[in-house]
């Protein structure tokens, strides 16, 4: 064997005893991390609190349906306390026409032709008998009486489409039409089909703002959880310790994806559950559009989610953990993750406005979708929303993946050199310089 | 074994924390690193441990560079702390697997050691149960439960009742005695004089003063004499100028030269009547004070 390649296996054995350690290491710090929350009783309450709150929601229509039954038993018919509307037309033919077309259009009001002059009408209303009145001058004038006009109250654009139509029959069957003729001409049904070739935007909406808001929440709760571990971690001083057994990025990869697997078993048992209480509650909820399409996601998309929800966790909860290791105390660490709040906040506005402007294929969503900051949530709206390549999504998730790796192997060099900074808050220039040395 | 730092500079932006430091201990022996607070200790301690590297020079095991993914450090921080909401039995094994150890392993060892330091009732409970000197006996458990070849104590004793002092003694003499690098950082004096065979003084940064004690011990100029008698007040008066008083009421007279030893001694015995009367060996207070005193 040549020097030179004795040199090289010694070192490649060196690189694979490091190697070995460190993964030792890192799973030892995967196991005590996980172990820490899915033991914390703050951790099950929380979780035990949504799946809770899920389950009175899907339940609700179920629970209120038996209370409902019970009630209809004591309430009789309710048909004979609709209100009162009055109609009174210039001849007594006129009145009983309007009565019987205004009759079959309000559905939830009593019809009747009034019986007194429009002083009666007047009184009748103010009294409380009837809710409102049509006083006719012709089939196309009238004076419209209620006691209050309410912000909803549409009678008078629906009297107008009436009358109109009435006006328009007697107009054609004075031109020589039977009436049947003259209806069938004015209710001449279009036939419109719609043929969506990409995605249906409507349909989609709900499960995508749910989602976004969802990763939203993910990240900044659970990065805030390791930049508050890393940082008890510091002002306990049990990182003395710790930072002379296992290497930073044992530590940091160890901490963020015990993170990870505990807030992936959070959601699981919340969508789970409400998932389990969906199907129990088919009945009720399968007319409702919104709840079905949130639960009718196609599974390509979830797998998109999976992989967006996951990586952009990585992402921030990496430069949590950096931020978590500056702060020299526990207080400090909401006034430090700032900056990394703010980038997200902005990327989630951005989102969100061009989600609901209905368009998000505008360049700076292009933009956004491949940012590693803001990707995960602007790639999945698009693909969600919009039709987009395959290779723009595979470009997205490359470049997530490497920055991922990148942010991961940085902040394990911050947190190296963050840890043992005390005192002052370090300035961001002194971290740097102090990381490129290291 | 033996663990060598060879011209050691160390700066953290501006400030220039160590200066060529060089240092050697040894196995089997204690080794006491000594200086004032900020004089640079843990900075060396934290290079030794590859916490950080050194800006320049090299840390050697047996002449070789060190293999830190081979030896085992133990390490008992100055600034203690540990998980405090947590088992103890779970962060001590946590820590002995970190170092490589296996779980059963781990546990068997942290059981040995809880026992050794009469701390196995508190196994089950949590470490902020504890009152401050019992969590300090858990933290020394971290430091030597994996057994490794060099252990490093930062301020072993502080606040440790005169019992528990001993059992850390009788513990610190164990572990010397199976050959390992005990490497000592302490103010306390009384301590590194009774266990370290060698030490190094160092002050703003730089080694002022190293080596075996005793030999720093017999180079100290031996030109002081220590006289105790009843008529220490005589003796003083015909010496006035260069006397000293020293503990109990003795003198100490200081001397010209060494050389004008025995001839002031025998007059002195010719003359008064002398109690007791030998060359003055400084204590390493002594040491530490004229080497650290004056800057830092």
């Amino acid at each position: 064997m040549s020097p030179r390649s004795t040199i090289f296996s010694l070192s490649m054995q060196g690189i694979k005893y490091k190697g070995v350690r460190m993964v030792k290491q890192f799973g030892k710090i995967l196991k005590f991390e996980f172990k820490n929350y899915i033991t914390n009783k703050v951790f099950i309450g929380v979780t035990l609190f949504f799946v809770a709150v899920i389950a009175g929601v899907m339940f609700f229509p179920s629970i209120k349906d038996i209370f409902k039954k019970e009630d209809s038993n004591n309430i009789p018919d309710v048909s004979g306390d609709l209100p009162v509307m009055l109609v009174i037309s210039d001849t007594k033919e006129n009145s009983e026409a309007v009565r019987e077309a205004f009759a079959a259009t309000f559905t939830n009001y009593e019809v009747k032709v009034a019986d007194t002059d429009i002083e009666g009408v007047k009184a009748q209303i103010a009294s409380g008998e009837a809710e409102c009145a049509f006083v006719l001058d012709s089939l196309t004038s009238y004076t419209y009486y209620v006691n209050n006009l309410s912000m909803y109250d549409n009678n008078t654009a629906i009297a107008d489409e009436v009358l109109r139509s009435i006006y328009r029959v007697n107009a054609l069957v004075q031109g020589g039409f039977t009436p049947e003729e003259a209806s069938a001409i004015l209710t001449a049904p279009i036939e419109g089909r719609i043929e969506n070739l990409g995605i249906d935007q409507m349909q989609n909406f709900f499960y995508t703002y749910i989602m976004i808001f969802a990763l939203y929440m993910v990240i900044l709760l659970y990065g805030q959880m390791v930049a508050t571990n890393v940082a008890t971690e510091k002002s306990s001083r049990a990182m003395e310790l710790l930072i002379t057994s296992a290497k930073p990025t044992a530590m940091m990869f160890g901490k963020v994806i015990a993170t990870c697997l505990a807030g992936l078993i959070q959601i699981v048992a919340i969508f789970g559950s409400a998932l389990l209480f969906f199907n129990l509650n088919g009945d009720y909820w399968g007319g409702n559009a919104i709840v079905s399409s949130i639960f009718g996601m196609p599974a390509g998309l979830f797998v998109y989610m999976l992989i967006f929800f996951i990586l952009g966790y990585f992402i921030y909860s990496f430069m949590f953990g950096a931020i978590g290791s500056t702060a020299s105390k526990l207080e400090d660490i909401n006034t430090s993750v700032m900056p990394i709040t703010m980038i997200f906040v902005a990327g989630f506005m951005v989102v969100v406005f061009s989600m609901s402007s209905g368009n998000v294929d505008t360049v700076l969503m292009k933009v956004c979708s491949y940012i590693p900051f803001t990707s995960p949530m602007a790639m999945f709206t698009r693909i969600a929303m919009s039709t987009v390549s395959i290779y723009e999504i595979g470009a997205s998730i490359a470049i997530l993946v490497v920055s991922v790796i990148g942010v991961g192997i940085l902040s394990a060099k911050i947190y190296r050199v963050g840890v043992l900074l005390y005192g002052n808050k370090p300035k961001i220039g002194s971290v740097i310089k102090a990381v490129l040395k290291a | 074994m033996k663990l060598e730092l060879r011209n050691i500079d160390k700066s953290f932006g501006e400030k220039k924390v160590l200066k060529n430091v060089t240092l050697s201990a040894e196995g089997g022996k204690a080794f006491g690193l000594l200086g004032r607070n900020g004089a640079g200790k843990t900075t060396t301690i934290r290079i030794l441990m590859n916490v950080f590297p050194a800006d320049k020079g090299e840390v050697l095991l047996d002449e070789k560079p060190i293999n830190y993914d081979k030896v085992l450090f133990g390490y008992l921080p100055e600034e203690r702390g540990l998980y405090p909401k947590k088992k103890i039995i779970d962060q001590l094994v946590y820590f002995a697997e970190l170092k490589g150890m296996s779980h059963s392993k781990a546990v068997s060892a942290v059981d040995y050691w809880l026992d050794r330091l009469g701390m196995t009732e508190y196994r089950n409970k949590r470490l902020d149960t504890l009152s401050k000197g019992n969590q300090q006996k858990i933290q020394l458990i971290t430091a030597v439960a994996h057994d490794p070849q060099i252990v490093i104590l930062d301020e072993p004793f502080s606040g440790l009742d005169p019992v528990n002092a001993m059992l850390l003694k009788d513990v610190v003499k164990e572990i010397i005695s199976k050959g390992k690098i005990v490497f000592f950082s302490s103010h306390q004096m009384n301590y590194i004089e009774e266990f370290c065979d060698s030490i190094a003084i160092i002050n703003g940064g730089q080694v002022v003063l190293s080596g075996d004690l005793r030999e720093i011990k017999r180079n100290y100029p031996r030109n002081r004499l220590v006289v105790r008698s009843l008529q220490n007040e005589k003796i003083a008066s015909e010496y006035e100028g260069s006397v000293e008083r020293g503990e109990n009421g003795d003198i100490i007279i200081v001397l010209n030269t060494p050389e004008e030893k025995k001839s002031v001694m025998s007059k002195l015995t010719e003359t008064y009547d002398i109690d007791e009367i030998k060359v003055y060996e400084p204590s390493l207070n002594d040491i530490f004070v004229e080497y650290a005193g004056d800057q830092i």
